[in-house]
């Protein structure tokens, strides 16, 4: 009976500590990178959650640019001074994946179940999720809405739609407007939607094969080789060319600056779903991640206030929010079915078409040196579409050239 | 004569012979102390002077150059294990096709951009020096095209060559007027033989300001006594100015000359900013450009910084050789007053 007691005054006591330490107020610092039109919305949020958890107090810090972003996240790797959280894309902390906090550990189960499909694998190290999405967008079909009444269903439609609309208007032998655009050593990611769509990848699924110039991949590469008389090849964005081209794939995350180069361009803007390939109707998701950080300066209670901080932010209405205001799309299933997203998707026509590829995306590989094999794609993606080299020359070169990687 | 050894005997080992002859030579500074006293205070006060400026130095100069260095010998990531490699990271780039294209296209740049550069600033700064009405104006506007920020420059030099809608092909469109005359717009940023071309004219414009600045100072502060003589000696103007104000103006020119050189093989702004990458078919991708790639800070690249340190250190290399040429060969020339 006294053991009992014993046992059960020792129970109450470790759990009022365990009460009185989750309640002990706690700083975390949260690097990110949202300029000053963000802010304000991303601030609204972190006030929402200090609100549900009074004792958490979140430094937002604005680090300028992503590129200055990763710079300091490497100079405070290096100096061991990292925040608790921060913004971050996949190839900044492949790198240092070992010090990163898993979040997916301290979620439930529907929490996890219920993050975009597409979106999983690139947050997954070693099987465990560790980081968690925050601000994507997909790759859309974005057309000339004066010029194409219904946007092409498919990839011959998308083909047909190129050839009848790349024309010379003033008759100087110089082509004034191509059927479609691309950009191909800045957005490799653009070839590789075409490779998933015609059921293709990069490597197998361990990692072990480079399998780009199977028979999807020559498919892709052939299709698009096809377009190159059709297709105005640029680095520039796209937005800087909207008269020159029909219909171009971009990223969701443009529309605005698309709409205005559009209507400066004197026609309206429509967006669509992506053509469907071979193999499916996918498209890539791109955009930040967040990432707790596991290293000595930063206490268990400020990682565990961390966590707390990404699941809120994964909340259907939090992801909602940040979605409409921002321009992104929401990362979790549950965001796609409520309400508040379904008047918005209503009364803004153009995201019907971002919201149902969303759920139709896919992620970049989080293979240590993917880096180097989207430089790879960049280079050889450019020089096909520039008829520097033919395309299935290209595509065996990416091949030979990503191979070595897997060594490494 | 006997020689420190005879005076000192056999007890020196010879290897050490050098160092200890300095030791007991002029160089030793106990000695010079001993003879003049006065010497150590003032090179003691003059070495007090410059210690902030070496403190700054040895801290983001000397230092990081020894570790990038230091780098280059080993597998270096953000986190540790980062195995020794020796020289590997340098026999990847010396076999990375796009490490020597990088550094032709360098080469490219520096080649046209330094000597244009000077000349058209020997140029201007000869018109400036000429006593125009507005000197102060007239040096003010030189001088705004270099104290812009880089990257909001080549923004606007990234509209200005825009093909379609450019002011350069505008203008170029204007010569279409005279008789058999024709040319075509010129897609600068998005054909493989212009990029560079382009980055080049745009490097010229920022940097004849400056240099025209230095120069103009420099012709200023020639005696007029010099002019005098050689009028009356009956130089014509342009005598005058090729023996009277080249010659003395070497140093400036020397100096400009050195900089830009230096700066030129750290081009890369211009080129990321104004073609957003390494140009069409990587055309424009200079060394700087190679370095940052590797190092994983630009277009998503895997982080190499054992590659990246290794470029960096043959890029020093290459800076530091020619600067050392210039200076041995060029300075002979270098009159000063």
């Amino acid at each position: 009976m006294l053991r009992k007691i014993v046992v059960g005054l020792l129970g109450a006591l470790l759990l009022g500590t365990a009460a009185m330490a989750a309640n002990e107020p706690v700083t975390i610092d949260f690097w990110h990178a949202m300029s000053s039109g963000h802010q304000p919305n991303l601030q609204a949020l972190i006030t929402a959650f200090q609100a549900e958890y009074p004792h958490i107090t979140v430094t937002l810090t604005y680090q300028g640019s992503y590129s200055a972003l990763q710079g300091k996240i490497n100079a405070a790797v290096a100096a061991g001074n990292l925040p608790t959280m921060a913004q971050v894309y996949e190839n900044w902390v492949t790198p240092i994946e070992s010090i990163l906090y898993p979040i997916g550990p301290h979620m439930t189960m529907m929490e996890v179940g219920d993050i975009v499909d597409g979106l999983v694998p690139s947050n997954t190290y070693n099987g465990v999720l560790t980081t968690v999405p925050f601000n994507k967008s997909i790759m859309v079909l974005y057309y000339n809405a004066d010029l194409i009444a219904t946007p092409p269903a498919t990839w011959a439609e998308f083909y047909d739609l190129a050839k009848t609309l790349t024309v010379d208007t003033n008759g100087d032998g110089t082509i004034d407007r191509f059927g479609t655009g691309l950009r191909p050593a800045a957005n490799p990611e653009q070839f590789l939607v075409y490779l998933d769509q015609a059921g293709g990848s990069i490597l197998n699924a361990d990692w072990t094969e480079v399998t780009i110039n199977d028979a999807a991949g020559m498919a892709a590469i052939q299709f698009l080789g096809s377009l190159i008389p059709y297709t105005f090849v640029t680095s520039d964005y796209m937005s800087d060319h909207m008269a020159q081209v029909a219909m171009f794939i971009d990223t969701s995350a443009g529309y605005n600056y698309n709409k205005t180069a559009a209507t400066n361009a004197g026609y309206a803007l429509g967006v669509a779903m992506l053509p469907v390939g071979p193999a499916s109707q996918s498209s890539m998701i791109q955009g930040t991640n967040l990432a707790v950080f596991n290293v000595p300066n930063q206490t268990q209670a400020q990682k565990d206030a961390a966590v707390l901080l990404a699941r809120f932010l994964l909340r259907a209405e939090n992801t909602v929010f940040w979605a409409m205001k921002s321009g992104y799309q929401p990362v979790t299933k549950s965001a796609y079915e409520t309400q508040t997203w379904k008047d918005f998707v209503a009364t803004n026509s153009y995201q019907q078409a971002m919201s149902a590829q969303m759920l139709l995306g896919f992620s970049q590989i989080l293979h240590p040196n993917y880096g180097d094999m989207r430089t790879i794609l960049s280079t050889k993606f450019d020089e096909i579409m520039r008829s520097a080299t033919g395309a299935l020359d290209g595509l065996n070169s990416m091949a030979e050239e990503i191979k070595p990687l897997l060594s490494e | 004569m006997r020689t420190w050894r005879e005076r000192i005997g056999r007890a020196v080992p010879r290897g050490l012979g050098k160092p200890l002859g300095i030791l007991r030579g002029k160089l030793n500074p106990v000695a010079v102390y001993r003879r003049n006293p006065s010497f150590w205070k003032e090179t003691g006060t003059a070495y007090l002077y410059l210690l902030p400026a070496l403190v700054i130095l040895t801290v983001f100069i000397f230092y990081p150059f020894f570790d990038a260095f230091r780098i280059s010998l080993f597998k270096w990531g953000l986190l540790p294990p980062r195995p020794y490699v020796g020289f590997a990271n340098y026999t990847y780039i010396f076999h990375d096709k796009y490490f020597w294209r990088s550094l032709w296209h360098t080469f490219y740049y520096v080649i046209i951009t330094v000597p244009v550069t000077l000349f058209l600033a020997i140029l201007v700064a000869s018109l400036l020096n000429k006593g125009l009405r507005f000197l102060s104006f007239s040096r003010t506007s030189f001088f705004l095209s270099y104290i812009s920020p880089i990257v909001a420059i080549a923004m606007v030099w990234r509209w200005m060559y825009n093909a379609n809608y450019g002011l350069l092909n505008y203008l170029l469109s204007l010569l279409n007027k005279i008789p058999f005359v024709h040319i075509q717009p010129i897609d600068w940023l998005n054909n493989p033989d212009y990029a560079l071309p382009a980055v080049i004219i745009l490097s010229v414009w920022h940097y004849v300001g400056y240099q025209a600045i230095i120069l103009l100072a420099g012709m200023q502060n020639i005696e007029q006594q010099y002019y005098d003589a050689a009028k009356v000696d009956g130089a014509t103007g342009f005598q005058a100015w090729r023996r009277v104000t080249i010659p003395l103006l070497t140093p400036q020119l020397f100096f400009v000359f050195i900089m830009s050189l230096i700066g030129s093989f750290k081009v890369f702004t211009e080129v990321n900013v104004m073609l957003m990458g390494p140009g069409p078919l990587r055309s424009a991708e200079t060394i700087v450009y190679y370095i940052l790639r590797s190092s994983g800070r630009i277009d998503g690249a895997t982080q190499h910084l054992g590659r990246a340190a290794a470029a960096s250190v043959v890029l020093f290399g290459i800076i530091f050789a020619l600067t050392i040429f210039q200076m041995t060969v060029t300075q002979r020339k270098v009159h000063y007053q």
